[in-house]
C-alpha cells in the first residue's frame, strides 16, 4: 500500500510537471497596427497542449517604448502616441513562468504642412538660398526623415539644387512647390536684380600668427556707391600652407572673422552673386613653443593622489595641500618654498575613503577638505586650522545636508561652498570656522540634473552640472542681486555631450572678451579588468564666449589627442590644464579665440608625470595643475604632487639653445 | 559466460566510481559568493572550500575611474547565469548592470532611480524589482523600479516609503517586501500586480492620525518614538524603528525586519499583518538572511562588529560571532543551510573582508580580505 501511494505522488508529480511543460502563451495577434491616438485591448491567453485555456494566470504586458506606446500593466490595454514599431512583452508569472510578445506598428499620421522656413525679404538674382524645410504631420510630430519633392514654376529664375537649396538666377517671379503625400505648399518669390556693384573686402590685419583672429569687414555697394545693408555676404577661403607637409586649414565664420590653423597664405573671399572681392592675408608661425623642466615631485605612491591647492601660508612660505582617492581618508600638507625639494609636512586623517578636493581660504588660514565614503556615511566637509601647516589641526567637521558626500568644494570670503550627493551645492558661513552653518544653496530644478564642481571667482559662481552645462550664479558679485544666502542664477551654456565637468572664467583685457572655459570629464575606452594598468580618458576643453551673457556661443576648443581633459587654471593669459593621460599642457590663449587652439599651435609646452615607481608605474594621470610665483604645480592620481618651471619667453629669431 | 562476467564487473566498478564520485562530493564542497566593495567600485568573486576562503576573482565595475561609483545590491538571477548589480552613485541617477556568471562581463545595463541598492528577480514573474534608497535625497518617498531582465528595461517605479531599503521575494515569487528605512515602514508589493498591497508602520504609527494637540508629552518616551520634525515645507519624519532589511521566512508565514534603530528583529505575521514578536538583538541590526531550510535568522550588526544568529524554533540567539572588521554589513546564506557569508565593510582604508561563519557552531570558520567596504552580497552555487 505504501508502495501504491509513493507511486500515485511520484505519478501526479509527473503529470503536474509534464502539465506544466505543456503549457504556452498565445496572444490573439502577434502583429497589431494602432492609429495615433487609439487604444486597443490586447489579449493574451495560457493554454494546454490541447489548447484549452487555463484559468486564474494573471498577465503583465508592457511596452518597450512606453513614450511611443502605453500600455496598462495587467488589463493589457494599449494606447498608441507615437508613429513606429514597437514591442509589447507579455509575461504570465507563476510555475511555469510564461513569455510571449506582439508586435505593434503605430501608422504615422498623415502629412499636414510643410513649412519653408524665413525667406529674406529681398532676395537677389545670382545667390543662393537654403531652405530650412520642417514637415510636420496631423499627430503634430515633426517628420524630417521624409522627402519634400521640390519644383520651380520657372527654372531659369529659380532652380533646385540638393538638400533642398535655392539657386536664385536672375530677375523675375517664380513658384516654389512643395510635395509630400498630396499635401502641397507654396512659396512666391519675387527675385530683384542684384544692386550690388562690388564689395569693399577689408582685413583689420594683413600678417598676424597661426590662431590669431583676422577680422573681415565687408562692405556691398551698389553701382553708385550706396551701402546693401542686407546683402547675404559668404565669406571662404583657400590657402596654402608654408610647410610642405601641413595641409592649409582654418576656420572662417558667417560673421567674416578668420583665423588659419597653419602657418601661410590665405586669401579670405567675399562673395555675394557674381560681386566678389578677396584679401590676402598671412599667417605666422605662432612660435610660442617653450621649453618646460621637470623641478621636483613629493611621492605617494601607495594610495591614489586627487586634487591640489598651493597657497602662500601666513609665514610668507608657499605651502600645498593634496587629496587622496579610494584609499584611507587622509589630506597631505607639503612645504613647497622650494620646488625642487617638496617636503611632506604634516597630514591629516579622516574617516573617509576619498579626499577628493582640498581648498584654503584667501588668508592662507583655513582649509577645507570633502569626504566620501565615510564608514557612518555621513560624509560633508572635515575644515582646517592651516595657519601652520606643520600643525594641521581639525577645527570641525559638517555633514548636515551633505551626508552623500562632497566631491567638490570652493572656499570664497568666509563661505565654503559645497557639492551635496551631485545634486545642488550650499553656501556655508564659515566666519566661525568652529560652528559653520548653511546660509543658501543653488540647484537646478531640469528633468534629472546633476553637478559636478563648482568654482567662485569674483562673487560669481560657476558650475559645472554636466548636461546643463554651466551656470553662472550671482554669489555676491551684484550683477543680479544674488549673495551666499540667495544665489541668483543668470546666465547658462550647456553643450551636446553632456560632459561638462569644470568651468574656468577668463577675461582678455586686450579684446574686452569675456570667455568661461570648459572641461569635459569621458572615459569612453572602459576601466582596466585588473585595475592596475595606465588609464586613459576623452573629453576636451569647450571655449564659451560669455561676452553676451544673455548670448553665450562656443567659439573655440583645445583638444589633446587620445587624452581627456580634468582640472584647469587660467594665469596671465596662459591656461594650465590636466589631461589626465596627456599630463599638463600649457596654452596660450591670448588675444581672441576662435577654432582649434591646439592646431594653431597654441600650445606652450607640455609635460608628463611618468614615475616608474608609481602606485601604478609609468602611468601618468594628472588631476590638476596650479600655477604659483612662477612654478607650475600639479597632481597625479598615480604619483603624487610634482613642480615644473616654464623657460623664459624666448625672443624672435633667438634659437632655444641659445636662450638657455 | 564470459559477458556476464564482464558485464557483472562493469556493474560493480560503474558503483564503485559512483560511490568515490558521491564522497568526493560530500567532502570537497565548494561555495561561491559575490561581493561589492562600495569603496573600491569592485566585485569580488569568492570561494569557500570547507576551510578557507579566497578571492576566485575581482572585477572592477563601473565605467568612471576617477569617480566612485558605488556597488551596492548585487544578486544571482534564479537559473544562475547572471548577477545583477546595482551602481548608487550616477548623475545623478544609478544604473542596474547585468553580468554573466560565466564570464563576468556585462551584457546589459539600465538606468534605475536615485541610489539604487538591493534587488532581486522573481521566480514567478521573470522580473527584477529593485529599490531606489535614495539615501541622501530630501526625505520623501521613493520607488521601486521594475526592471525586465531579459530586455533590460525598466517598465514601472512602485512609489514606496522614505528611503526604500533591505528589500527580498517571498519563496514563491508573488510578493516583494521592504522597508522605508526613514518611514519606518514595511511595504508588501504583489510582484504579478506591480502595486503595494499593504503597508505596515513599524513604529506603530497610526495612519492618518490627527495632530497630538492638547496632549500632555511630558511622560512619552520618545527614544521609542520617530520623530516628526517639523519644517516649513513639509513634517520630516525620522523612524525610530529605522527598518533596514526585511526578508520573508520561506515556509512560515513571517517577515523578519532588521530595526536598526531599535536594536531589535520585528517578526510580523503575513495573515495578521502586525508584528508578532521582537528579537532584541546586538547594536545596529542592518541585514539579515533567513536559511533555506528555515531554522536560523541571521542578521548583521552593524554597531557592533557582530553577527547574531537567531533559532528560530526556540526564538533564541546562539552566541554571538565577532566579526574581522567593525561595520558589518551583509548576509547570505548557502544554499545548504550550513554557512553565513558576512561582508564587513571596516573604516577608511582598512580593506572589506568577508566572513564565513558556521551557522549551527556559531563560530567564524574563514575570512579572507577584499576591497573596500564590503556591502552588497549574494551566494550563488555549491559544487
Amino acid at each position: 500500500m505504501k508502495k501504491f501511494l509513493i507511486f500515485v505522488f511520484v505519478l501526479s508529480l509527473s503529470v503536474g510537471l509534464l502539465q506544466g511543460q505543456d503549457l504556452s502563451l498565445k496572444v490573439k495577434s502577434e502583429k497589431v497596427s494602432m492609429k495615433i491616438g487609439q487604444t486597443v485591448q490586447l489579449e493574451a491567453t495560457v493554454v494546454d497542449a490541447a489548447g484549452k485555456k487555463i484559468a486564474d494566470r494573471d498577465y503583465i504586458f508592457y511596452s518597450t517604448n512606453s513614450s511611443a506606446l502605453s500600455v496598462v500593466d495587467s488589463t493589457g490595454v494599449a494606447t498608441a502616441m507615437r508613429h513606429g514599431e514597437y514591442d509589447v512583452i507579455v509575461i504570465s508569472p507563476g510555475a511555469p513562468q510564461l513569455r510571449s510578445n506582439i508586435t505593434v506598428t503605430v501608422q504615422a499620421a498623415a502629412i499636414a504642412k510643410v513649412d519653408f522656413g524665413v525667406i529674406p525679404k529681398n532676395i537677389y538674382a545670382g545667390i543662393n538660398l537654403p531652405l530650412k524645410l520642417t514637415v510636420t504631420d496631423k499627430a503634430g510630430f515633426e517628420r524630417p526623415e521624409r522627402i519634400v519633392e521640390l519644383t520651380s514654376s520657372n527654372e531659369d529664375v529659380v532652380a533646385i539644387a540638393p538638400f533642398d537649396k535655392l539657386i536664385i538666377k536672375e530677375k523675375g517671379k517664380a513658384k516654389i512647390t512643395a510635395k509630400i503625400d498630396g499635401v502641397t505648399e507654396t512659396l512666391d518669390i519675387n527675385v530683384i536684380d542684384n544692386p550690388i556693384a562690388k564689395i569693399l573686402l577689408k582685413s583689420d590685419m594683413v600678417e598676424g600668427r597661426s590662431g590669431d583672429v583676422f577680422t573681415l569687414t565687408a562692405l556691398a555697394v551698389d553701382k553708385n556707391g550706396n551701402e546693401i545693408k542686407d546683402a547675404p555676404i559668404n565669406y571662404s577661403f583657400t590657402g596654402e600652407s608654408f610647410d610642405v607637409s601641413a595641409a592649409p586649414s582654418g576656420i572662417i565664420t558667417k560673421e567674416g572673422k578668420f583665423a588659419a590653423d597653419a602657418p601661410g597664405l590665405y586669401v579670405l573671399n567675399a562673395t555675394c552673386g557674381s560681386a566678389a572681392a578677396s584679401v590676402t592675408v598671412q599667417a605666422n608661425s605662432r612660435n610660442i613653443s617653450r621649453k618646460i623642466d621637470l623641478v621636483g615631485q613629493g611621492s605617494v605612491n601607495n594610495k591614489h593622489t586627487s586634487d591640489l591647492w598651493v597657497w602662500e601660508g601666513v609665514d610668507g612660505k608657499d605651502y600645498a595641500v593634496t587629496g587622496t582617492w579610494g584609499a584611507d581618508g587622509t589630506a597631505y600638507f607639503w612645504d613647497v618654498t622650494d620646488p625642487a625639494g617638496i617636503e611632506l609636512i604634516d597630514s591629516v586623517k579622516v574617516d573617509a575613503r576619498t579626499v577628493n578636493d582640498v581648498k584654503v581660504s584667501e588668508d592662507g588660514r583655513v582649509a577645507v577638505i570633502s569626504r566620501e565614503g565615510a564608514s557612518n556615511r555621513k560624509n560633508g566637509l572635515v575644515i582646517i586650522d592651516v595657519s601652520n601647516p606643520r600643525d594641521a589641526k581639525v577645527i570641525s567637521e559638517f555633514s548636515e545636508n551633505l551626508t552623500g558626500g562632497v566631491h567638490n568644494v570652493f572656499i570664497y570670503k568666509n563661505h565654503v561652498y559645497a557639492l551635496s550627493a551631485g545634486r545642488k551645492y550650499y553656501s556655508i558661513n564659515i566666519e566661525d570656522p568652529a560652528n559653520p552653518r548653511i546660509v543658501g544653496e543653488f540647484e537646478l530644478d531640469t528633468p534629472g540634473h546633476s553637478i559636478h564642481d563648482v568654482w567662485i571667482h569674483d562673487g560669481i559662481a560657476y558650475s559645472s552640472n554636466w548636461s546643463d552645462g554651466v551656470q553662472l550664479v550671482d554669489v555676491g558679485n551684484g550683477i543680479a542681486g544674488g549673495t551666499p544666502a540667495n544665489p541668483v542664477q543668470f546666465a547658462s551654456y550647456a553643450y551636446p555631450s553632456g560632459s561638462n565637468h569644470a568651468a574656468f572664467p577668463y577675461k582678455d583685457e586686450k579684446t574686452g572678451k569675456f570667455y568661461v572655459i570648459l572641461g569635459d570629464e569621458e572615459f569612453p575606452y572602459g576601466l582596466d579588468p585588473d585595475g592596475r594598468k595606465p588609464g586613459r580618458a576623452a573629453g576636451f576643453l569647450h571655449v564659451i564666449d560669455f561676452t553676451d551673457l544673455k548670448n553665450p556661443k562656443e567659439v573655440a576648443w583645445f583638444q589633446v589627442p587620445f587624452a581627456g581633459s580634468h582640472n584647469f587654471w587660467i594665469e596671465d593669459d596662459i591656461l594650465y590644464a590636466a589631461f589626465y593621460n596627456g599630463g599638463v599642457r600649457v596654452v596660450d590663449i591670448s588675444g581672441e579665440l576662435l577654432g582649434d587652439l591646439n592646431r594653431q599651435g597654441r600650445e606652450i609646452a607640455w609635460i608628463v608625470p611618468e614615475d616608474p615607481d608609481g602606485y601604478v608605474a609609468n602611468a601618468p594621470f594628472t588631476w590638476g595643475a596650479q600655477p604659483h610665483k612662477g612654478h607650475i604645480f600639479y597632481s597625479d592620481w598615480n604619483s603624487g604632487l610634482w613642480s615644473a618651471k616654464l623657460a623664459p619667453v624666448v625672443p624672435n629669431n633667438t634659437k632655444l639653445e641659445e636662450a638657455k | 559466460m564470459t559477458q556476464f562476467i564482464l558485464k557483472r564487473n562493469l556493474n560493480k566498478s560503474l558503483l564503485l566510481l559512483l560511490c568515490i564520485t558521491f564522497s568526493f562530493a560530500a567532502s570537497a564542497q565548494d561555495y561561491y559568493v559575490y561581493v561589492t566593495a562600495e569603496s573600491e567600485d569592485e566585485v569580488a568573486l569568492i570561494k569557500f572550500d570547507g576551510k578557507k576562503a579566497t578571492i576566485e576573482k575581482t572585477i572592477q565595475v563601473g565605467i568612471w575611474p576617477a569617480e566612485i561609483e558605488g556597488p551596492h545590491g548585487i544578486n544571482i538571477s534564479p537559473d544562475g547565469k547572471y548577477w545583477y548589480l546595482s551602481l548608487a552613485h550616477g548623475i545623478p541617477y544609478g544604473t542596474l548592470y547585468k553580468y554573466s556568471t560565466e564570464t563576468n562581463e556585462v551584457v546589459g545595463s539600465v538606468k534605475l532611480g536615485l541610489f539604487p541598492a538591493s534587488l532581486q528577480v522573481s521566480k514567478a514573474t521573470g522580473l527584477l524589482y529593485c529599490v531606489n534608497f535614495d539615501l541622501h535625497g530630501d526625505m520623501v518617498p521613493s520607488t521601486v523600479s521594475v526592471v525586465d531582465p531579459e530586455e533590460m528595461i525598466e517598465i514601472d517605479r512602485i512609489e514606496t516609503g522614505v528611503m526604500p531599503h533591505g528589500s527580498r521575494i517571498s519563496a514563491d515569487g508573488m510578493y516583494h517586501y521592504s522597508v522605508g528605512m526613514m518611514s519606518g515602514e514595511l511595504f508588501e508589493i504583489s510582484t504579478t500586480k506591480m502595486k503595494v498591497t499593504r503597508k505596515l508602520n513599524l513604529d506603530g504609527k497610526m495612519e492618518e492620525k490627527p495632530a497630538m494637540g492638547g496632549m500632555d508629552h511630558s511622560k512619552m518616551d520618545h527614544s521609542k518614538m520617530g520623530h516628526a520634525m517639523m519644517t516649513e515645507a513639509a513634517p520630516m519624519y525620522h523612524s525610530a524603528v529605522k527598518p533596514t532589511w526585511a526578508i520573508p521566512h520561506p515556509t512560515n508565514g513571517k517577515v523578519y525586519v532588521a530595526g536598526n534603530g531599535s536594536d531589535e528583529i520585528l517578526e510580523v505575521d503575513l495573515e495578521k499583518w502586525e508584528i508578532t514578536n521582537r528579537f532584541k538583538t546586538g547594536k545596529a541590526p542592518y541585514n539579515c538572511d533567513v536559511s533555506p531550510d528555515g531554522k536560523y535568522l541571521v542578521a548583521t550588526y552593524k554597531g557592533s562588529g557582530e553577527t547574531g544568529i537567531w533559532d528560530l524554533e526556540k526564538g533564541e540567539e546562539l552566541p554571538r560571532v565577532k566579526n574581522t572588521r567593525k561595520v558589518t554589513h551583509g548576509v547570505s546564506i548557502s544554499s545548504d543551510s550550513k554557512y553565513a557569508f558576512i561582508s564587513v565593510e571596516g573604516i577608511g582604508g582598512e580593506p572589506g573582508t568577508l566572513d564565513v561563519i558556521d551557522i549551527q557552531k556559531a563560530k567564524k570558520v574563514a575570512s579572507v580580505d577584499m576591497g573596500k567596504q564590503a556591502g552588497g552580497i549574494i551566494f550563488w552555487k555549491m559544487e
